[in-house]
């Protein structure tokens, strides 16, 4: 299968403090990875250094398709409601209607939120809103940098359904998350120390790692 | 891996067109967002006539000696009435600057995203510099309006005023562009407006002030317009040319501040058209 993002020897320093240090990753279509390591261990850096909003210091990523980047802190404007959003976005992806953001509202469970204004959210419904801009245009490629925050179990549960569906679409999707019950989900455990990617598969090797998954 | 590096490969199924116009959509929100702002719009209603009767009260109608530079001319006219005019010129470059400075700083984040998503930045710059335009024309229409509660000058003579009203209003709110995608913190930003509006608006006023009539206050934004209201008004005169080197303030202001804003939202990603493509880059 061809690979849809590939990382190669992706390098970022702050300073004199070097975050990646020749990061490598390659990602099939369809398949669910998750970014892991400790506080600082630069997996945020990572996730914006293959989304292309962070300019490095060597190396390449490779992407083919589209991308939906989801920020971890939610960008919105605060004076625009959920459906203004949904518009917004819409335009800036050139899609025909508004029937796949309607579809994520729903699917969210927040659609009764959709004529209130961003600043009057909750920090659970705006970072669906959040998570919906990164979806609205189906994209190939999907980075995810801790998008369950503030969702109830509900919620949740709806986000892995939503999951699911997206990758038996061949969606790729990469995630940083910090949660142990979960890695069963992922084709790939992806550790990220002392600024490399170090792969696993959750189902062959459950030891080692860091304390955030013990 | 740089930006300059990026390399794209043609769309092998371009995503449908039409939908959402890009800029039709951006002027509609960039006007709300750059209405939202209740301490402004509490100050455009309360505090524009409570100035211009604060003024009228103290100031009183000693006589004042105005130069009009440029036809030498030096005018002798109504303090009240000329102080009316500057007050007038004060409260909009505080109101605007400070309502345009709030709404750009909070929508950096989220305008680079839209970039990101594959939002064009010039349909974003235009509809920004749209938006900024018809709302600094609206806001000093009424400042000119309510003026006239307080003084009746001829017609062309209040033409003369607000013209010159709306050449501060997109002064001070290009002023604000500027300053919302420079400045990070609110502070900063109303800090400079404040002062920068009152110094520049007072020290063309000869009430009171040493530097009045001195031909250092040509460097100051509202030169031309507070030139062009007082010789529209008391000198009968229109005064294109004041009006236009006041307008040439606002475009350096508002050309620096977008040329800030391009570069402070541009995307590395070629994909912007939201078509497949391959991106890669090297070191």
């Amino acid at each position: 299968m061809t690979a849809v993002l590939t990382a190669e020897g992706v390098r970022k320093s702050y300073g004199h403090h070097q975050v990646l240090t020749g990061a490598d990753l390659s990602v099939d279509p369809g398949q669910l990875v998750a970014v892991v390591g400790e506080n600082g261990a630069g997996k945020s850096t990572l996730l914006k250094a293959l989304a292309g909003t962070l300019r490095t210091d060597a190396g390449s990523v490779r992407l083919s398709g589209s991308l939906g980047y989801c920020p971890q802190e939610a960008v919105l404007s605060d004076n625009l409601t959920v459906a203004q959003h949904l518009r917004y976005f819409a335009a800036a992806y050139h899609l025909p209607g508004l029937d796949r953001g309607e579809q994520l509202l729903d699917r969210l469970g927040y659609a009764e939120y959709r004529n209130v204004s961003a600043g009057s959210l909750s920090g659970g419904t705006r970072q669906k809103l959040n998570l919906t801009l990164a979806l609205l245009h189906e994209p190939d490629v999907l980075l995810l940098d801790e998008p369950y925050q503030g969702f109830d179990w509900e919620t949740y549960l709806r986000f892995w359904d939503l999951v699911g569906e997206l990758r038996e679409h061949g969606t790729a999707i990469v995630l940083i998350t910090h949660l142990v019950f979960e890695q069963d989900r992922f084709d790939v455990l992806a550790d990220l120390t002392g600024g490399k990617l170090h792969l696993r598969s959750p189902r062959t090797d459950g030891s080692g790692g860091d304390d955030d998954r013990r | 891996m740089t930006g300059a590096d990026l390399m794209a490969r043609p769309a092998a199924s371009p995503r449908g067109r039409g939908g959402f116009a890009q800029f039709p959509t951006a002027v509609r929100f960039a006007l709300r967002n750059q209405t939202r702002n209740r301490l402004a719009a509490v100050l455009l209603v309360a505090f524009v006539p409570a100035w211009y009767a604060l003024m009228m009260a103290m100031v009183g109608h000693q006589s004042l000696d105005f130069k009009l530079y440029s036809t030498g001319q030096t005018l002798t006219v109504d303090g009240g009435q000329l102080t009316l005019i500057s007050a007038g010129l004060n409260a909009l470059s505080l109101i605007v600057g400070f309502a345009i400075f709030d709404a750009i700083r909070k929508t950096l984040a989220f305008d680079k995203r839209l970039v990101f998503a594959g939002y064009r930045q010039a349909n974003l710059i235009g509809a920004k510099t749209l938006s900024i335009s018809v709302i600094a024309t609206a806001v000093a229409l009424y400042a000119a309006l309510v003026l006239l509660v307080f003084w009746r000058p001829s017609f062309g003579g209040w033409l003369a005023i607000a013209a010159g009203y709306a050449v501060i209003a997109l002064t001070y709110g290009a002023f604000g562009l500027l300053l919302g995608v420079l400045v990070k913190g609110d502070l900063e930003g109303f800090f400079l407006i404040i002062m920068g509006g009152l110094m520049d608006t007072f020290l063309q006023n000869p009430l009171g002030n040493p530097l009045a009539n001195k031909p250092v206050l040509e460097w100051f934004p509202s030169f031309g317009p507070m030139q062009a209201a007082v010789g529209g008004a008391f000198g009968h005169t229109a005064l294109w040319g004041r009006l236009a080197l006041g307008l040439a303030w606002a475009a350096g202001f508002a050309l620096c501040g977008l040329v800030v804003f391009r570069i402070r939202t541009r995307s590395r990603r070629l994909d912007q058209a939201g078509l497949r493509c391959t991106a890669s880059s090297t070191a």
